[in-house]
């Protein structure tokens, strides 16, 4: 909640202006780039491998073919197969895996040759219970800015036993409106810890933004993900990566994800927690 | 190391006293007295008291008093101080002796403008370096952003002293960290000197008589803090007429009223300013802006009352609000601060003064009620202290300083709760802490000789933390183990430190000297500041089980020399810091609202050196300051860099020109121009993708450097005509920040184009173009 209220501070005192400008910069050594896990549901199922480039490389990430890509709990349980020719360096799971909350997973990756100062990375990730969503509800607010926002509430019992941390995403008649990182919704339970969550404010939606708003008669998906500390801290550090504003911003610093020998990036494990709500007309 | 500074320090003191139990072969007396300006009667400080058959003389202390002791005799003494006609009384020395001089202002029709007769000599002649004293006068005429005449504004413009980003009131003193510095306001600390996220300062500068900046050389009565003091002085209050003062400005207007209460006894002033940026915003197109509040008023207020020739007292006091609110939010935010102070003269060689200051910092942030999400949040530090401060006269070559402060610090890192019945949030509370932060001290200024002159102090400082209290035990990997819970009252933890002061001066004529000087200080309050502009919410904390108190150690060494009279003052000073324990944090620190606050902070040392030169104009015509810098400023915090890294402070070349032009009786023409090397910066050496963004890899911290720093700022004067007794005047004041539209980087994002999410661009944020205002300032006087 402090985020919303820095943010509105910015946009009040530093409507600065701003240009584009030439910067030189140096290139740092090739690093591995690791994206991507596993879930209690069917939804994701894949882990993405790629280069890192110079800053300006402006093309399409170089993807990592021919790595080996084993999951484990443990014992071992699948080697992720790349989906060749169609999407190189994409490395997809057995269709019918569900993880179990509770476990542990491990991914291990082999690589056909050095990148960075290694050939093998490792990383693991628990997955955490949830709290389950009992429903949600929307709500057009026409006071909220210049268009009106619309605002999607949600209920849910919260554990009182654990620190949790929330992933939200919304969908729209079937289709995920949170399709970018930048547009994520994350909570920690730190103001509401094992009370019951009625009707907290997950997402206020900009009514201006046809692409993204919601229509009476709309069916509407929340997607609560429960995630590590780690998985939280890593999302909201990619969210703000690059921007620096003086008042708030500390120095710039390399997002920490959990893959080992250097490489960047995440590999997650979460459970999911679904609730739908269809607008009256 | 510790056991022979205390005993140098005791000889030294020995031998002072010393000087005064010799017998002598005459029985002495003493002239003391009090220097104030004839037209309001307020005290002069820093004016010469000169002994014309000696050849010696003092100066008056900040309450504008001195004391002399001599042998019998016939002598004459000299007071001069800038802008006042000097004032010569011959005294008969056969008894003790007690003089009240009035000093008048030097007319020549001009009245607004400091007019020069007798030059003070003082960057010469005072034993003290590192320091730069500025009136109001001065700083009025300096060119400023939107018109605001602003106090640390000014104080940014000096050589040594780093603004810390564009617009920001937070300043960089030798390398130091902004929370390095001390900042009083009538001897209560100001822990938030910024109005409207910095943009302003808290000081009304109709309301401050003038500021001091000591940027080494710390005289051994102040403590607390690493590396400066600004000790900014309220007004009086005129004690013989009623005077308004007043301005408007395109965002801001002050009103000042001042006169007696009792003629030449007592005397108040009453000062205030609001901004009133937002009162157009309902005139705005956009419905979400009409109902935002952004403004900050505040209020100084000083009662002087000259009880009697032995007794003084002072009541001042400070309170000031930022405010801001929108639809979903609200918060505020402000000091209040004040000031007690009596001042005693115990006898014609012993002056006494006791100090009870009270100083508060709090905000408050929230929600509107009645919704899901409401909340309030609020954290506060207040200071409760008391000092007391004896000078002793000893002789004329002997002036000693004796004192202790006290200091109670309450702090509440946070308190966050939701409100009304609907709310979902419960609360919570970061643990309050509680400190007692104590010192004593005493210096000597001792004459040794015609040419030379020692300055010699000690300050003991102590720092106790007092439960109730909550204190965190980490690992060596700074992770939360467990806590231990303290009792009320109960002194769980404590630190000292021994503070050596010492300035030496050898003066080798009326023109030219040269001083040296080491200080010692050490600090036990710090901001969790990780940002570098900051914003009204960082929280100070203390020194702790977990927090060493940071050290600091100067040495600098300086040739002073005044040319044409004293009006052209010059000075080239080296200097060379280093300090322990000092703060960073690690990456991606929260700091608000955590329990485990010192968990987050990384220490290790600093250090920095500069060569400043500064040429300082004082002519009846042209006045004003060049300035060149040289200086570099490092850490070497091991969980952050191996290696040493710039701070972000450190940028090598600076150079101000600071300049008021009296081109005709009625207008005045001012400028400044000021040159930086861009800031010390963290750029990306490379890139990754991460679910379709592109987040760069950075360089090692503070690899690159932003684009350099300048900016020309001009302003111009136009004022009535000035007549002796007259009693309405004004002037009107145009100026032009940043006159040929500089677009100095603020800061430097890193952007993923929104078209092509491949492609990745360097965008430059700039906050001001070129910005004109306009100021109507006003002065009513009644007899």
């Amino acid at each position: 909640m402090s985020k919303l209220l820095l943010s509105l501070l910015i946009l009040l005192l530093a409507a600065g202006c701003t240009e584009k400008i030439n910067v030189k910069l140096d290139n740092s050594y090739i690093r591995l780039v690791v994206d991507g896990g596993i879930t209690s549901d069917s939804m994701q199922r894949s882990v993405t491998l790629s280069k890192s480039a110079s800053y300006f490389y402006n093309q399409p990430p170089p993807m990592v073919s021919h790595a080996i890509v084993l999951l484990s709990d443990g014992s071992f349980l699948d080697t992720l197969k790349e989906q060749l020719p169609g999407n190189p360096g994409v490395y997809g799971l057995d269709p019918a895996f569900r993880g179990v909350i509770g476990k542990t997973y491990s991914l291990s990756i082999k690589l056909p040759e050095v990148i960075g100062n290694s050939a093998e990375y490792a990383a693991t990730c628990k997955i955490m219970k949830v709290a389950r969503l009992d429903s949600i509800q929307t709500e057009f607010d026409p006071n909220l800015g210049k268009n009106g926002r619309w605002l999607i509430k949600i209920f849910a019992q919260e554990p009182g036993d654990e620190v949790n941390y929330y992933l939200l995403r919304y969908y729209r008649n079937g289709i995920l409106m949170s399709d970018s990182i930048q547009k994520w919704s994350t909570s920690n339970d730190k103001f509401f810890n094992g009370s019951y969550i009625r009707g907290l404010t997950a997402f206020r939606i900009n009514n201006a933004n046809y692409w993204e708003t919601l229509y009476p008669g709309d069916t509407v998906k929340v997607q609560m993900s429960g995630i590590t500390k780690e998985y939280y801290d890593f999302i909201q550090q990619v969210q703000q990566a690059g921007y620096q504003i003086p008042f708030f911003s500390g120095p710039p610093a390399n997002v920490e994800g959990n893959i080992n020998n250097g490489a960047v990036g995440f590999f997650f494990a979460y459970s999911d927690s679904f609730a739908t709500h269809i607008i009256p007309k | 190391m510790r056991f022979p500074a205390t005993i140098v320090f005791l000889f030294c003191l020995l031998m002072a006293f010393s000087g005064y139990s010799l017998p002598d072969t005459h029985k002495k007396f003493s002239v003391t007295g009090k220097v104030t300006d004839k037209s309001d009667g307020e005290s002069l400080v820093g004016a010469t008291v000169f002994i014309q058959e000696l050849k010696t003389g003092t100066t008056t202390d900040q309450y504008g008093r001195f004391s002399l002791t001599m042998v019998p005799g016939q002598y004459t003494l000299s007071f001069t101080f800038i802008g006042y006609a000097s004032s010569s009384r011959a005294v008969t020395l056969d008894k003790d002796i007690s003089l009240k001089v009035e000093l008048e202002t030097e007319q020549k029709e001009l009245q607004e403008v400091v007019v020069i007769s007798e030059k003070s000599d003082q960057n010469v002649a005072k034993p003290e370096m590192s320091v730069f004293k500025m009136d109001i006068k001065t700083i009025q005429k300096i060119p400023m952003l939107m018109g605001e005449v602003d106090v640390i504004k000014a104080i940014q413009l000096l050589p040594g002293v780093q603004s810390v980003s564009e617009g920001s009131s937070g300043y960089s003193v030798r390398g130091g960290a902004p929370d390095q510095n001390l900042i009083l306001l009538d001897e209560a600390t100001v822990y938030n000197a910024s109005h409207l996220m910095g943009f302003f300062s808290v000081f009304n500068n109709d309301a401050v008589k003038d500021v001091k900046l000591y940027k080494g050389d710390i005289p051994a009565n102040y403590g607390g803090k690493l590396s400066s003091v600004l000790d900014v002085r309220m007004d009086e209050g005129d004690s013989k007429k009623f005077e308004v003062n007043g301005g408007i400005g395109i965002i801001a207007s002050r009103l000042t009223i001042e006169g007696p209460i009792k003629k030449e006894r007592c005397s108040f002033i009453v000062s205030a300013r609001r901004t009133y940026a937002d009162l157009f915003l309902p005139l705005s197109s956009n419905k979400a802006l009409q109902n935002n509040r952004l403004y900050f008023y505040d209020i100084n207020a000083k009662i002087n009352y000259v009880i009697n020739d032995n007794n003084t007292v002072f009541l001042s006091g400070y309170f000031g609000r930022d405010v801001f609110s929108n639809q979903f939010s609200k918060m505020n935010w402000g000091n209040g601060t004040g000031t007690f102070r009596w001042n005693h003269v115990f006898s014609k060689k012993l002056f006494f003064n006791f100090t009870t200051v009270y100083s508060d910092y709090r905000y408050v942030l929230g929600t509107p009620d009645g919704n899901t999400n409401s909340f309030q949040w609020n954290a506060s530090l207040k200071d409760l202290g008391m000092k007391g401060d004896f000078a002793w006269y000893l002789n004329t070559n002997n002036t000693l300083h004796l004192g202790a402060a006290v200091t109670y610090h309450m702090i509440n890192p946070g308190t966050a709760s939701g409100t009304g019945s609907e709310t979902v949030f419960t609360s919570i509370q970061v643990p309050k802490n509680y400190s007692l932060e104590s010192g004593i001290y005493a210096s000597n200024e001792q004459k040794i000789g015609q040419h030379f002159t020692a300055t010699y102090g000690l300050r003991l400082s102590l720092f106790q933390n007092i439960g109730p209290g909550t204190v965190y035990n980490y690992t060596p990997n700074h992770v939360a183990i467990d806590s231990s819970v303290y009792k009320s009252a109960v002194v769980y933890n404590t630190y000292g430190g021994i503070e050596p002061r010492i300035g030496l001066m050898y003066q080798f004529n009326e023109k030219s000297s040269v001083k040296a000087s080491y200080a010692r200080t050490y600090q036990y309050l710090q901001l969790a500041q990780n940002s570098s502009a900051g914003t009204p919410l960082d929280i100070w904390f203390p020194a702790s089980p977990n927090i060493k108190p940071q050290i600091g150690d100067q040495v600098a060494v300086g040739y002073f020399r005044n040319f044409r009279h004293n009006t052209i003052e010059t000075s080239v000073e080296a200097y060379y810091k280093w300090m322990q324990n000092v703060i960073d944090f690690k990456n991606f620190a929260q700091l608000l609202l955590v329990d485990t606050l010192e968990g987050q902070v990384r220490t290790g040392r600093g250090y920095s050196y500069g060569l400043e030169f500064l040429v300082r104009l004082n002519e009846k015509i042209v006045s004003g300051w060049v300035s060149y810098t040289y200086s570099r400023s490092f850490r070497l915090i091991p969980d952050i860099s191996a290696s040493p890294y710039p701070a972000p402070y450190d940028k090598p070349n600076n150079i101000s020109v600071v300049i008021n032009v009296q081109v005709a009786k009625r207008w005045n023409i001012s400028a400044n121009w000021v040159y930086a090397t861009g800031a010390p910066v963290t750029f990306p050496t490379g890139r990754a993708t991460i679910a379709g963004k592109v987040i760069p890899i950075y360089s090692e911290r503070n690899a690159y450097r932003y684009q350099d720093y300048h900016r020309l700022d001009l302003a111009v004067t136009f004022s009535s005509k000035q007549k002796p007794k007259r009693k309405f005047t004004w002037d009107l004041n145009f100026s032009v920040y940043n006159a040929y539209d500089r677009h100095n980087t603020w800061s430097v994002n890193f952007v993923q184009d929104n078209i092509d999410p491949n492609t990745t661009y360097a965008e430059k944020v700039y906050l001001f173009g070129i910005i004109p205002s306009v100021t109507f300032n006003f002065h009513f006087n009644h007899e």
